[in-house]
């Protein structure tokens, strides 16, 4: 039974006769055709919400002076170079017809818009790359403009971001275009050289030579959500390999996952994440206030003296719910803004490491990262690294020495990951570069062993001016098990070989390996955290206070000799 | 010009307008979600059109598939019910650009009277009464003192940042006042690290009291007298009925014509609600205006004779109103409850299911506005109002007999309702005696 069908329509007789005459119409452009799900979305919405798609959360790209309006203060911006004369180096025919038909649709005067702005208070110059001129691919003009802005970045001390999106180099300036990829780049050298700050954003399409050029020497990138990112495009790599090409493939999720992108950034967020990374680079040294309150900071923290084995401390070591890498960061620091990618291969999990405050003072903490679930822990390989994580933790290393912050890594790994792909890789490299560079890592280091230092894979981040163990953290040149394997054919005595090894925090003060050990109470989880902590602040604090002041030939020199006599 | 309405709503209040329209002549279109295939009002309605999955942000809630409705269905007015995109200024907005007339009020009254600060402003500026209060933060006891002794007796102590009752005090006099500041204070400044405060006059066991208003765009506004809603469980009214007990003639013509002043203020067109408090003292204070029809505007329609559908149709058609306020008299007493699908022994849980059986209540004096019928199943997506419930009968009492007598033929097998819990209200000797207030339901 259908009621429809049975119920009486309204008698088409008019009884009523309106008074109002005008037919429904929906004007020009209140309503658009979003190009990516294709639904009906109202304009305004979309201006007023970022140029996101309401519906299906896809990005539009933007104009030049929109994104300008978006980052910057208001009233802040200053254009550079906002006329340049006309060049055509081959005479190409048609092209200034061409050029000059976009300079009157567009409103611009080329293909990026370059100038200086502050954001949220922190003075910056900026590059901005406009699609709708010639996909803003990279002829004389925006070589030059970028180049311009950043030689007088590097003059006025500024740093620099670039916003860039483009179809890559200009056709129809032939060789000249391609050169354009040196001259920014080497532009971006000299501004890196001068110790100053480049930040990279993303946007949707960079290929081409702009990726291989200024869009990729960052020293930190960022993208926006699902950009097509990548050197060929993908149509491109289709027809050369004659395969379908992955879905997401070239996209900003698949550079993070391989280690090009350090984050990325909505744009909802994206002026105060730029805010942010500006102002944890023009500060130095501990806020004042922020001291006094942790220097008030007496007792609570736990007793050593337990007296237990070494195997037993090794089982507490690996114990399931004791506190891991990511637990010290949430605890210990303010604003922590984690960076992805080695700018190799991959994003290794096993390793979480970006910038923070603590008490103010902008650092670089890197963390071996154990997970807290079993699917936490597949993520993180268990916290074993890869040499991708190696070459991560190097490259925030030497970020942090280029910008003069502290490093203060926290280890915990049962070893450095053992399988195919890490030795073709080169996870031996890997390790022994790090132990390189950091032994001449110009900025003080800090190592604090907090579960498990397993052999080369926890060394690789303990070449530091001080190595700090928690009470039952271990420390050894190979797991007992492997100890007991290898010297006596039988895994089983681990627990005899662990007393033999001398891998306890006590033992390891005794034979000057590690500076302090640092109490645990009994039973160590992330709610009774806190009195280790709290020491663990204190501790770090003087430390900071004591090896900042020192030059870097001294601090260097200091690391070698600690090494050295051992 | 009005020969089509699209009815951008389900339910009861679909079905409603559906049925006023059908008899001013007018054809009618349903919108409809997946889920709401079955419904009445899809069936009901001359042209039904899908807009959507079930829930109400992809359907109900989305102006750009509503607005597209209207256009290939040739409607040429929106009827938008209450609830769902009723108060939505935004919408209106739209159909104002796409030459819809949207039946309601139009979107810049809507969205002033939408903003709680700018509302209470524009009715405290045309000297509609409004809960006296500090307008600027308070910091400290004494000034704190100074204002309450302006505001009178007694008050409260509110967080700038507040909300979930913390950092509010209630002080009865003078002598307590610095104690609940400071306590206040100290909770507020625990709760949300701030120690701004605001005075407001406390408003004691008050009683829901509105006002329905009728407008025209030719500037003529009348009031239809008011409704007790004072019924109410977590701020959602359970009964309604008009005439308060509460009003002598003489009260209700001071907050009629309070409430013709709020709407001439707001420079409102169509059909409205001036939403008051009353103290026991006769004092009242305007809450808000709500700019749709509501849901208890049946007791008023019976009460007063007026059609209130129609009225909205054709004031939005730019015709004058068809009343003057001298036509406007109430005759005997309207009580209206509303049937939920829920669970009052599962605190009120709500019930979606299939109608396995139904016996619906008539005669004379009884009205039903609902949705429902044998077979149909409740969608769990919406609100779990069923039906309505309306008697009118000379005086309150034969009212509340009548509504008793009806209530007890209901009878909705396949899923709960309340209709038992509205039964035991019905008979509660403080009920009868027509002595609530809005914590009526709280206290019993």
């Amino acid at each position: 039974m259908k009621l429809q069908n049975m119920f009486k329509k309204t008698s088409s007789r008019q009884h009523y006769i309106a008074l109002k005459n005008a037919r429904p119409e929906v004007p020009q452009g209140l309503m658009r055709k979003c190009n990516k799900c294709g639904a009906a979305i109202i304009a305004e919405d979309v201006k007023k919400g970022y140029y996101i798609c309401p519906k299906c959360k896809g990005y539009f790209r933007i104009h030049a002076y929109r994104r300008v309006e978006m980052i910057a203060d208001e009233g802040s911006f200053e254009e550079w170079d906002k006329e340049m004369p006309f060049v055509n180096p081959l005479d190409f025919k048609g092209y200034e017809e061409k050029v000059a038909g976009l300079k009157e649709r567009t409103h611009l005067n080329e293909a990026v818009v370059t100038g200086k702005a502050s954001i949220n208070g922190s003075p910056v110059v900026l590059g901005i790359c406009d699609g709708r001129f010639m996909m803003a691919s990279m002829g004389h003009i925006v070589g030059e403009k970028i180049a311009r802005a950043v030689e007088r970045a590097t003059e006025e001390k500024l740093p620099v971001i670039i916003f860039a999106c483009s179809g890559g180099a200009r056709m129809q300036e032939g060789i000249v275009s391609l050169m354009q990829m040196a001259k920014t780049s080497a532009a971006l050298k000299r501004h890196s050289d001068a110790g100053l700050l480049y930040i990279s954003v993303l946007t949707d399409p960079t290929t081409g030579g702009v990726t291989a050029s200024f869009a990729m020497l960052g020293d930190i990138i960022l993208a926006e959500p699902k950009a097509l990112i990548g050197f060929a495009g993908p149509r491109v790599i289709e027809q050369t390999i004659g395969q379908k090409l992955p879905k997401g493939f070239q996209r900003s999720e698949f550079l993070v996952e391989h280690g090009f992108v350090d984050r990325i950034v909505e744009r909802e967020e994206m002026k105060d994440v730029l805010g942010q990374i500006l102002k944890m680079h023009a500060e130095k040294g501990f806020k004042d206030t922020d001291v006094k309150a942790a220097r008030n900071m007496t007792g609570g923290f736990a007793k050593i003296g337990k007296s237990l084995s070494a195997w037993e401390r090794v089982q507490l070591s690996r114990k399931k719910n004791r506190p891991v890498g990511t637990d010290y960061i949430e605890a210990l620091f303010d604003d922590f803004m984690e960076f992805h990618g080695d700018r190799y291969f991959k994003d290794d999990h096993a390793v979480v490491g970006g910038i923070a405050h603590f008490h103010g003072m902008p650092v670089t903490v890197i963390a071996q990262a154990k997970g807290k679930t079993t699917k936490e822990n597949l993520d993180r390989n268990f916290s074993m690294p890869s040499p991708d994580g190696y070459r991560k933790a190097l490259r925030l290393m030497k970020q942090a020495e280029k910008f003069g912050r502290p490093v203060i890594c926290f280890v915990d790994t049962p070893g450095a990951f053992c399988g195919l792909e890490a030795e073709e890789r080169g996870q031996g490299e890997a390790i022994a570069r790090n132990l390189y560079e950091l032994s001449g890592l110009n900025v003080p280091v800090l190592s604090v062993v907090i579960g498990e230092g397993g052999s080369g894979g926890a060394l690789a981040m303990a070449v530091a001016d001080e190595v700090w163990m928690l009470e039952n953290a271990i420390y050894s040149v190979l797991s007992p098990e492997g100890f007991a394997s290898i010297l006596w054919k039988d895994s089983k005595r681990a627990a005899e070989a662990a007393e033999v090894m001398k891998l306890t925090a006590d033992d390891l003060k005794k034979l000057g390996i590690v500076e302090q050990v640092i109490a645990e109470p009994d039973e160590f989880t992330t709610e009774t955290m806190e009195s280790v902590t709290m020491e663990l602040e204190v501790q770090i604090m003087d430390f900071l206070e004591k090896y900042t002041i020192m030059n870097p030939e001294e601090l260097t020199d200091r690391r070698y000799r600690r090494f050295r006599n051992i | 010009m009005i020969g089509k309405v699209l009815i951008a709503n389900r339910g009861e209040i679909a079905v409603r307008i559906i049925r006023a329209c059908r008899e001013m002549g007018i054809e009618t279109v349903a919108v409809y979600s997946e889920a709401d295939r079955e419904a009445l009002h899809t069936q009901l309605a001359d042209e039904a059109v899908c807009i959507g999955p079930a829930p109400s942000s992809e359907s109900y809630l989305n102006m750009q598939n509503i607005i597209s409705a209207t256009l290939i269905s040739g409607a040429d007015a929106i009827h938008p019910g209450f609830g769902f995109l009723s108060e939505n200024s935004k919408f209106a907005e739209l159909c104002e650009q796409c030459n819809i007339t949207f039946i309601g009020p139009n979107s810049e009254v809507i969205r002033r009277l939408g903003n709680k600060a700018e509302a209470r402003n524009t009715m405290a500026a045309a000297g509609v009464p409004v809960i006296p209060g500090s307008h600027e933060p308070v910091y400290d006891a004494e000034t704190g003192a100074k204002v309450a002794a302006e505001i009178g007796y007694p008050v409260i102590v509110k967080a700038a940042l507040g909300g979930g009752g913390k950092g509010m005090r209630v002080a009865g006099t003078p002598e307590e006042f610095e104690n609940s500041f400071k306590t206040a204070q100290k909770e507020t400044q625990m709760a949300f690290g701030d120690n701004t405060m605001y005075i407001e006059h406390f408003v004691q066991h008050p009683r829901h009291i509105e006002f329905q208003i009728l407008a025209d765009e030719h500037g003529n506004v009348i009031h239809l007298g008011e409704r007790d809603c004072s019924i109410q469980r977590n701020h959602q009214k359970m009964i309604e009925e008009s005439p308060s007990m509460a009003l002598t003639p003489e009260l209700r013509q001071k907050m009629g014509e309070a409430a013709v002043k709020a709407a001439k203020a707001a420079e409102y067109t169509n059909a409205g609600t001036i939403e008051f408090l009353l103290e026991k003292s006769g004092n009242f204070y305007f809450m808000e205006m709500n700019t749709r029809i509501q849901v208890e505007h049946p007791v008023t329609e019976w009460v007063t004779g007026i059609d209130l559908i129609k009225e909205q149709i054709r004031i939005a058609d730019g015709r004058p109103l068809s009343y003057k306020q001298e036509d406007v008299h109430i005759t005997g007493h309207a009580i209206e409850c509303r049937i939920n699908a829920e669970n009052p022994e599962k605190n009120f849980r709500p019930s979606p299911g299939t109608i396995t059986d139904m016996y619906l209540p008539g005669g004379k004096g009884v009205r039903i506005d609902s949705a429902i019928y044998s077979g149909y199943t409740v969608p769990p997506y919406y609100d779990s109002m069923l039906a309505k419930l309306i008697v009118h009968a000379k005086n309150r009492s034969e009212a509340i007999r009548k509504m008793r007598s009806a209530l007890g033929e209901v009878i909705i097998e396949g899923i709960d309702t309340n209709v038992d819990y509205q039964y035991e209200i019905l008979n509660h000797p403080d009920f009868i005696k027509g002595n609530i207030d809005i914590e009526f339901i709280e206290k019993m």
